[in-house]
């Protein structure tokens, strides 16, 4: 009754792509006459060894909660079949994530805490339905004076949101500026989760002048409940915008940023900052 | 077993003909701590299930087994002492399929009570009694059944199984939501006095392993086990066994249907594993057919139906959600089901599904609701089937409804009968009203509606259909709580309606 167990075969195409805190694996699966219980993860970080990073059923895995000043890392993949065998590891691949403008630059204006969390913000992390009578006219913030904790709603809803009214949502960040700045200002915008199918879009202004329009990630529609994305296993998928304002936006004295959710569903925040380049 | 081949040794069906019962190492102590089952019965047979595990809740979900084939035994006999033995049989056990063993046994007599067991090395399984059907074309005087769905093993105690399995019962359908995905947290939605779970079982499952350890966790109930080895299961699924809400190869949490059939193909696999299913439902890839058909005699005809693999997206508006082209059970599947119907000669039609067909409102999209065309060409197909009636689940609710030829005339024809039942342990207590109650039984075509845990108990003779409403008052606090039966209908044969008596 004695059975040799063969090994599954190693996957292949490993590659890897760094974003900010995160780095982004993908791999071509095995065929589907192989029954696979898992993927097995393995990373090392420059100059250590290999661990277990985790384990998916997915050909895809998001490395996140990586430093914002950027890390590289190595990565291979072994294959676990149904019976619990694994296969010999695939090829490494070599991948670097990218180097937030929070860490790189100087701050102008931030509201809350670029952590992975909306712990510090209104309402959070499950009290969405307080929204419409707590920001009846939507989020007004001046930077420095009010305090993230009830000036800043962890959801901005959109026109999908029923609990919210259906309609559009404002919400606005004031702050003022010694002088005008020299250079271009990056704009990071992090969420810990959006709506899984409509995340929708958001018009960003900067004191009346229309940008562009923000198209936001989809995530797992449960950050309107939960607001740590960095506990070990957790559902939320976070997000992160960064992206540089030409500096002719901005002048001395007040300015304000505007971001107009007039389509979708909601997003969560993380945390909002404007940064000066050193 | 003559005639099998090596595909049936390697899917736990059968062993080779030159195989020895007598494993090579000793088999661990407490090798049958999930149970035993039976399921899928027919007239000369049903399909018998174990899986060994030792340590149910090993966290590498192979339940403490070795990494090798095990040999497993069963016997079938005529009584509960196994002095009038009627089959024999040998299946292995592999670590491929969690070393769970889905015997085939044929040869039995048809609508007749037989007892079963296992044997692994010196290991002894428990003891279940399954029932084959009536002979096929033949008449039958009554098939008594009972109705369960949606088991989160977190919420409460399936004191619910305790009751059922004291019925003398011909088969139990189970509508779907036999685990859950989520992740099971003290403080947060473990309400189940008295449980603890570790670490591994706080987050929401993905993997094989973690789909098997959620099997394995929900079933070390006793309770469960027991209405197991009362009487064969026919089951179907609902959403929760792979993710909540999905819907094809959609997920509702952002990811891409790509990677979701990954997700979905050890859902399935572990489906199969745990649970008494022939081999027509093995899962190949992230495909797996559960939508079967059996015969009660000419008393009732049997559709088991999947409500989630083939269904469309869910509507993007108003007029998508009408669009007439939409199906809720995929082309091939809604043919299946027509040319059943439309063919039976049973007096009672039984369609098990997993979501709920009476018309409620326009935004329960997940239920046949999202789907008005495809419930029009199923309630035109009722018109001209005899005796239709629908078993449904997921709404963690007990409610018995007329359904209607045309559900925008509620004074129309009734055209059948659903009989949905309520959670085994989903959302904990419950309570009789909720605020859910007047969205339901503000349709004068809903006769019941009650919101706490429980069953359904039916009985169908030539000439009636008489369904009881089972209820149990608590779940979270203990498994003590008895039994009550809150609403009795009897369904007269060709008058489609719900009249009641309790």
């Amino acid at each position: 009754m004695t059975t040799q167990l063969l090994p599954p075969r190693a996957v292949t195409g490993l590659r890897g792509a760094g974003r900010l805190a995160t780095i982004v694996l993908d791999w071509r699966p095995v065929p589907w006459s192989t029954v696979v219980d898992h993927y097995a993860v393995y990373a090392a970080p420059a100059g250590a060894g290999w661990r277990l990073l985790a384990k998916t059923v997915y050909p895809h895995y998001e490395h996140r909660g990586l430093k914002l000043a950027g890390e590289e890392w190595s990565y291979r993949i072994v294959t676990v079949d149904a019976s619990g065998t694994a296969s010999r590891p695939s090829s490494s691949v070599r991948v670097a994530s990218k180097v937030s403008v929070t860490v790189s630059g100087e701050p102008l204006a931030v509201v809350g805490s670029f952590d992975g969390k909306g712990l510090e913000l209104a309402l959070s992390p499950g009290g969405y339905a307080r929204y419409p009578a707590t920001f009846p006219n939507g989020v007004d913030f001046r930077a420095g004076t009010d305090s993230p904790g009830t000036g800043w709603s962890y959801l901005q809803p959109g026109p999908s949101d029923a609990w919210a009214g259906r309609r559009n949502h404002l919400f606005r960040l004031r702050f003022d500026l010694a002088a005008a700045p020299a250079a271009d200002v990056d704009l990071a915008l992090w969420l810990i989760d959006s709506h899984a199918s409509i995340p929708g879009t958001a018009v960003l202004s900067v004191n009346g002048t229309t940008v562009e329009r923000l198209a936001f990630a989809t995530g797992a529609t449960k950050g309107s409940t939960i607001g740590d994305s960095t506990i070990p296993g957790s559902p939320l998928k976070p997000s992160y915008v960064e992206k540089p304002l030409p500096r002719g936006l901005f002048q001395a004295g007040e300015n304000v940023l505007e971001l107009f959710k007039d389509q979708g569903s909601w997003i969560a925040y993380d945390a909002i900052g404007l940064y000066a380049r050193h | 077993m003559s005639g099998l081949g090596a595909a049936t040794v390697a899917l736990g069906v059968a062993a080779p003909a030159h195989a020895d019962a007598t494993p090579d190492r000793p088999v661990p102590s407490g090798a049958f701590a999930l149970g035993v089952a039976s399921g899928d019965p027919r007239p000369d047979g049903a399909v018998l299930w174990t899986r060994l595990a030792p340590e149910p809740l090993a966290a590498d979900g192979h339940g403490g087994m070795p990494r090798r084939p095990v040999p497993v035994s069963y016997e079938v006999a005529e009584d509960p002492s196994f002095r009038r033995i009627v089959r024999r049989g040998l299946a292995i056990a592999s670590p491929e399929l969690a070393h769970a063993v889905h015997p085939e046994v044929r040869g039995l007599r048809p609508g007749r009570e037989y007892f079963y067991r296992f044997r692994a090395g010196s290991e002894i399984s428990p003891v279940g009694r399954t029932k084959t059907l009536p002979a096929t074309g033949r008449p039958a005087s009554s098939f008594s059944f009972a109705a369960a769905s949606c088991q989160a093993w977190y919420h409460g105690h399936f004191s619910a199984y305790r009751h059922l399995a004291a019925q003398d019962l011909d088969a139990v359908f189970f509508l779907g939501d036999y685990i859950y995905e989520y992740g099971i947290v003290a403080g947060g939605n473990l309400w189940r006095a008295g449980a603890s779970v570790g670490p591994e079982h706080g987050v929401e499952i993905e993997t094989l392993e973690q789909y098997r350890l959620r099997y394995s966790l929900f079933k070390t109930d006793p309770y469960l086990q027991a209405a197991h080895a009362a009487a064969p299961w026919l089951l179907t699924w609902d959403d929760h066994e792979v993710q909540n809400n999905y819907g094809a190869d959609e997920s509702r949490y952002g990811i891409s249907p790509e990677h979701f059939l990954h997700r979905r193909a050890v859902g399935y696999r572990a489906f199969y594993e745990n649970l008494p299913l022939s081999t027509t439902s093995l899962p190949a890839g992230p495909d797996s057919r559960v939508f079967r058909r059996f015969d009660v005699g000419t008393l009732a005809r049997l559709n088991i139906l999947d409500t989630r693999q083939y269904r469309d997206s869910l509507p993007t508006d108003e007029a998508d959600r009408q669009a007439e082209r939409r199906t809720l059970l995929g082309a091939q599947q809604e043919q299946w089901l027509y040319d059943g119907m439309a063919r039976s000669r049973a007096t009672w039609n039984v369609i098990a599904n997993g979501v709920v067909v009476t018309a409620i409102s326009d935004d329960r999209t997940d239920q046949w609701d999202g789907y008005p065309a495809n419930r029009r060409r199923l309630l035109s197909a009722m018109k001209d089937t005899s005796n239709p009636v629908v078993l449904t689940g997921d709404i963690h609710k007990h409610v018995a409804a007329e359904l209607k030829a045309d559900f925008a005339d509620p004074a129309s024809a009734s055209v059948g009968v659903e009989l949905i039942c309520s959670s085994i342990a989903s959302d904990g207590d419950g309570a009789v009203t909720d605020a859910y109650t007047k969205d339901w039984l503000r349709h004068p075509y809903v006769k019941l509606y009650d919101g706490r845990r429980g069953y359904v108990h039916g009985r169908m003779t030539p000439d009636e259909l008489v369904s009881e409403f089972t209820v149990v008052p608590w779940v979270e606090a203990d498994a003590e709580a008895p039994a009550q039966t809150v609403a009795r209908f009897v369904t007269p044969a060709g008058t489609p309606g719900l009249e009641r008596q309790v």
